[in-house]
């Protein structure tokens, strides 16, 4: 295992991570556990495992992962672990994903039979990584000996609360993205947003943050999610589009940048001039929610009191048509980036438990969306959050504003 | 030379002796591996091995016999006739693999870095005259 180096900012403690998912093991009796989504590879192997990958982890001992074989060796790269424990799949007898896990479990483990713990579920991006069901029936044929076990909770409930290293890794995350907006508002002030495209302002804003440090736009979204226009009035960016910027609409930028695993997310609106009386009122409406809602968050409240709360807020200001329901969604390493909260013990499986307590050291996003269709404007805030014991960290510094471009 | 009967300890001696004298150590890139190949269906009905280890390049170990032969970092498997059909260069080590013919046992990604390593020692056991 690697040694926890206290001097490094970043450093975070992976003995402790194998340790903790190992006793949830332990704790539900499971004798192997064949992690699939990416959020699994990167609380584990703390590196960057884009490609289908599996880990699996034994009760006792370090665990192995199988990846794609043409990007194992810069797996092996980046990742603690040695050689004998990074390894590829190819399209080959003995070599295919099933059948190399199967005689790695089997036959190297030496574990013959018993409860495998899996990773099934649902989300509302693609790229979580469950296991498919073609995967789960092929696995079960070729362990037919195991009893499959949905676990994916363990990993869950051990990576709930964030570590100093991750956090650290989150604030720096959020630097970049900071950096990014600077060069996407450089970009479009002084009329340089006519012409441009949706597209080309995720691009430039991309550039300026993978020259701060950041290596992915982490695309489970489009990459940066940029909306301009009708668009704004639903109340989210989503992909950016070859729309161009128009005189007397809203813009929406919501930017993604990594480091270290750690996503950086931080939505920023404009009005592009010139602004008219109803637009601006949205927009004051919305910073005024936003900045109620940030000043709300500390732990031992929950997203029910929060969700409550805002709205009497909006409901006060006439604007509460206008809030889309929802103020946060979760956030972690790379990958992991939707649940709040770990508990499958909710009234909505794999959607945020209206009453999941906030604890120290959790982040969240803190995600707002304001949507006034009919006005063909809305707005987006999003920024990545720590709890804490009385209020909460904004980790994005960028001012919360709507200003006025000309 | 008479021609030598393909995993015969006499093979195995020549195929020791081509190696050692044609692949040097920097040929083999210092390598430190080994690998158990398993013959099913021989021609006299028994499995037989032939096993091979190199250490910082250099030969440790060269044998063929019955039965599954020493533990190795990877395991091949397969038919007498596809191996026979892969020394006589009649079929590639990769199409084998890829067609389920082969089977292969160990640390792929470290077997794919080593796949060129063991087509250079096969390119020198193909030199062997040898009845199959």
């Amino acid at each position: 295992m690697p040694e926890y180096d206290s001097n490094d900012p970043y450093a975070v403690d992976l003995e402790t991570r194998l340790i903790e998912i190992q006793a949830g093991m332990h704790a539900r009796d499971i004798d192997v556990y064949l992690g699939s989504r990416i959020r699994t590879m990167s609380f584990i192997l703390d590196a960057f495992v884009p490609w289908r990958s599996f880990i699996v982890i034994p009760a006792e001992g370090l665990p192995t992962v199988f990846t794609f074989v043409i990007d194992s060796a810069r797996l092996l790269s980046e990742t603690w672990l040695d050689e004998d424990h990074v390894r590829g799949y190819f399209g080959a007898s003995g070599a295919d994903q099933i059948e190399v896990i199967q005689y790695f479990i089997e036959e190297e483990l030496g574990i013959k039979n018993g409860r495998l713990g899996y990773e099934t579920g649902m989300a509302t991006y693609t790229a979580e990584g469950w296991m498919t069901h073609y995967e789960f029936e092929r696995y079960s044929a070729a362990l037919p000996d195991f009893e499959f076990v949905n676990a994916h909770d363990i990993v869950d409930e051990v990576s709930l609360i964030k570590d100093e290293g991750t956090i650290n890794r989150f604030r720096e995350a959020s630097r970049i993205v900071d950096e990014g907006h600077r060069a996407a508002r450089e970009a479009i002030e002084n009329g340089g947003w006519k012409g441009m495209t949706e597209t080309e302002l995720a691009g430039i804003a991309a550039l300026a943050m993978r020259r701060a440090g950041s290596v992915s736009e982490w695309n489970f979204a489009g990459l940066n999610e940029i909306s301009s226009g009708w668009r704004t009035g639903l109340g989210a960016c989503t992909p950016p589009t070859t729309k161009k910027f128009a005189a007397g609409e809203a813009l929406m930028f919501d930017l993604h940048a990594m480091f270290k695993l750690a996503l950086g997310d931080h939505s920023h609106n404009y009005l592009l001039a010139p602004a008219k009386e109803r637009q601006r009122w949205h927009a004051d409406n919305f910073v005024a929610c936003v900045q109620f809602v940030a000043d709300s968050y500390r732990a031992g409240a929950t997203p029910g009191d929060l969700i409550t709360e805002c709205g009497n807020f909006a409901e006060e200001r006439g604007c509460s048509d206008f809030i889309l329901p929802g103020v946060e969604h979760g956030i972690g390493l790379f990958g992991d980036e939707w649940r709040v909260g770990a508990s499958m013990d909710v009234p909505i499986p794999y959607w945020t438990n209206p009453d999941h307590v906030y604890q120290e050291n959790e982040m969240v996003i803190l995600a707002m969306q304001y949507a006034a269709q009919e006005d063909d404007v809305g707005f987006r805030y999003e920024n990545p959050i720590v709890i804490k014991k009385d209020g909460c960290e904004l980790t994005s510094k960028y001012p919360l504003a709507i200003e006025e471009i000309e | 030379m008479a021609n030598l009967v393909y995993l015969s300890p006499e093979w195995a001696e020549e195929g020791r002796r081509r190696t050692e004298a044609e692949l040097t150590p920097e040929k083999l890139h210092n390598v430190s591996s080994s690998m158990t190949n398993i013959y099913k269906n021989c021609p006299d009905g028994k499995e037989h091995y032939f096993y091979v280890a190199f250490e910082d390049g250099k030969v440790a170990g060269f044998e063929t016999g019955e039965g599954e032969g020493p533990k190795a970092e990877f395991k091949i498997i397969a038919e007498y006739e596809t191996f026979a059909k892969i020394s006589r260069a009649e079929l590639g080590a990769v199409r084998a693999l890829t067609s389920r013919k082969l089977t292969l046992r160990g640390n792929m990604a470290k077997a794919l870095r080593l796949a060129p390593l063991v087509d250079k020692l096969n390119k020198v056991l193909a030199t062997i005259p040898t009845d199959y």
